[in-house]
């Protein structure tokens, strides 16, 4: 398969770097939360994570190579442009699927677990998905495949993508300059991301660069009047490594059962959804939430005699 | 599977559990502000905006609460430095049982199965008359 693996280089910078994150925090010198059982999760959520992938890494790197072998023009993993051109694609690609694991339920059940930490630091980024190998959200980047882009090529740009948004799960970076938060995702950005206030909920997709945000209608910058509340809508009420892996999957499951008939819409409406709205969804909670923020102001508009 | 994947593995289990370890030292001496009545209903007003509370008992050890909504009851419970709130039907809440002064519901949501909140009274004396 693939002989260089970026994330396997950057496993040790990521162990040292949580280190060094507790111990700086422990003495005050930054900004973070660690909480003993949360980052018992996070890490063996992460550990795990690495040896589930390779059960469908065979599967999905062979769909690659034999749509590779379909591939409509042949582009050289020696060229500088095509680096460019597949870090512009691939980045774009990650955007959609990332959308798509927060609008849709069934690729929410394998995303959930990395949202589910009530804390934001570095060792929430290693709290990755034990199923997303299985919901298949791998095809997504096979059209890179069938354009031409070796897959080895693929594969590359994709852990450089996940080790750029390692460093960005901190609290310790406040903003940085404003070019850089204009084009890239920084901490600021996916805080917001990570956060569960109805202003920030589904907001800020982005990989690396927060330009596909900005130009699709997603982006939201973080407010310095609004401090994030990290975690999900209906935070977890348990440290059980199993039910924070499975739960979605568990409470799908259980609803197809209750309600067969209504089985596409628990598995593909947006999560929170239900037949009878007695559900929230995210829109549904900002829609409220933004009622909420207008509503006295028209009052008082109404009151003063204006508009 | 690769010795070379087997022992990156087992580094990395080792390097876990002394993260771990060392998250442990690091949050020993942090201790959680107990819960008051206004942190509770701000809690519950966070996930549930404009609800009207009826009335709201408070544990004794400052870990939980629970409210009354209408027919509905609010339950907020502590996992780890966090707060985690539920409803569930207040007749569900009224036959939950007390053991050793702490009042156990069942959530029936996998992500929170039930709350234990520290109430040795329970169902309150103005709903058994």
């Amino acid at each position: 398969m693939k002989a260089f693996d970026p994330v396997a280089l950057a496993t040790p910078f990521f162990i040292l770097t949580v280190i060094l994150e507790i111990v700086l925090a422990r003495f005050g010198k930054l900004k973070a939360t660690y909480e003993t059982s949360d980052t018992a999760v996070s890490l063996a959520m992460g550990l795990v994570s690495s040896a589930a992938g390779l059960l469908t890494a065979g599967a999905s790197f062979a769909a690659a190579m034999w749509i590779y072998q379909h591939r409509a023009f042949s582009i050289p993993i020696t060229a500088i442009w095509a680096w460019v051109v597949v870090f512009l694609l691939e980045d774009m690609t990650y955007y959609w699927f990332h959308r798509l694991s927060h609008e849709r339920r069934f690729w929410w059940a394998a995303h959930v677990n990395h949202h589910s930490s009530q804390h934001y630091n570095l060792s929430t980024a290693l709290r990755q998905t034990w199923t997303g190998g299985v919901a298949g959200t791998w095809a997504l980047w096979l059209p890179l495949s069938f354009l031409g882009f070796p897959p080895a090529m693929v594969a590359i740009q994709k852990g450089v993508s996940l080790v750029y948004q390692y460093w960005i799960h901190t609290e310790a970076i406040r903003r940085l300059p404003k070019p850089i938060e204009a084009v890239f995702n920084t901490p600021s950005h996916h805080r917001v991301h990570h956060a569960r206030n109805p202003r920030y909920l589904d907001r800020n997709y982005a990989g690396i660069l927060i330009i596909w945000d900005r130009m699709f209608g997603t982006f939201q910058a973080e407010l310095d009047a609004e401090a994030c509340r990290y975690g999900l809508v209906h935070n977890l009420g348990t440290f059980n490594i199993l039910r924070v892996a499975f739960h979605e999957w568990i409470g799908m499951a259980q609803d197809i059962v209750r309600q067969p008939r209504y089985v596409l819409g628990w598995l593909f409406g947006p999560p929170g959804w239900s037949p009878d709205g007695s559900r929230v969804t995210s829109a549904r909670l900002r829609a409220e939430w933004l009622a909420r923020q207008t509503k006295p102001q028209e009052a008082l508009t109404h009151e003063a005699g204006v508009g | 599977m690769t010795t070379a994947y087997l022992i990156q593995f087992a580094v990395s289990a080792v390097a876990v559990a002394l993260i771990v370890g060392l998250a442990a030292w690091a949050t020993h001496a942090r201790v959680s502000l107990a819960l008051d009545e206004s942190t509770a209903r701000a809690l519950l007003a966070e996930e549930f905006p404009g609800l009207d509370i009826d009335a709201i008992w408070l544990g004794t050890d400052g870990k939980g609460a629970i409210a009354k909504s209408g027919d509905r009851a609010f339950v907020v419970g502590r996992t780890g430095l966090g707060y985690v709130v539920r409803q569930v039907p207040w007749v569900r809440a009224m036959i939950a049982g007390v053991k050793d002064g702490r009042l156990r519901i069942s959530l029936s949501d996998v992500a929170a199965p039930s709350a234990t909140i520290a109430i040795a009274v329970w169902p309150p004396r103005e709903f058994t008359t």
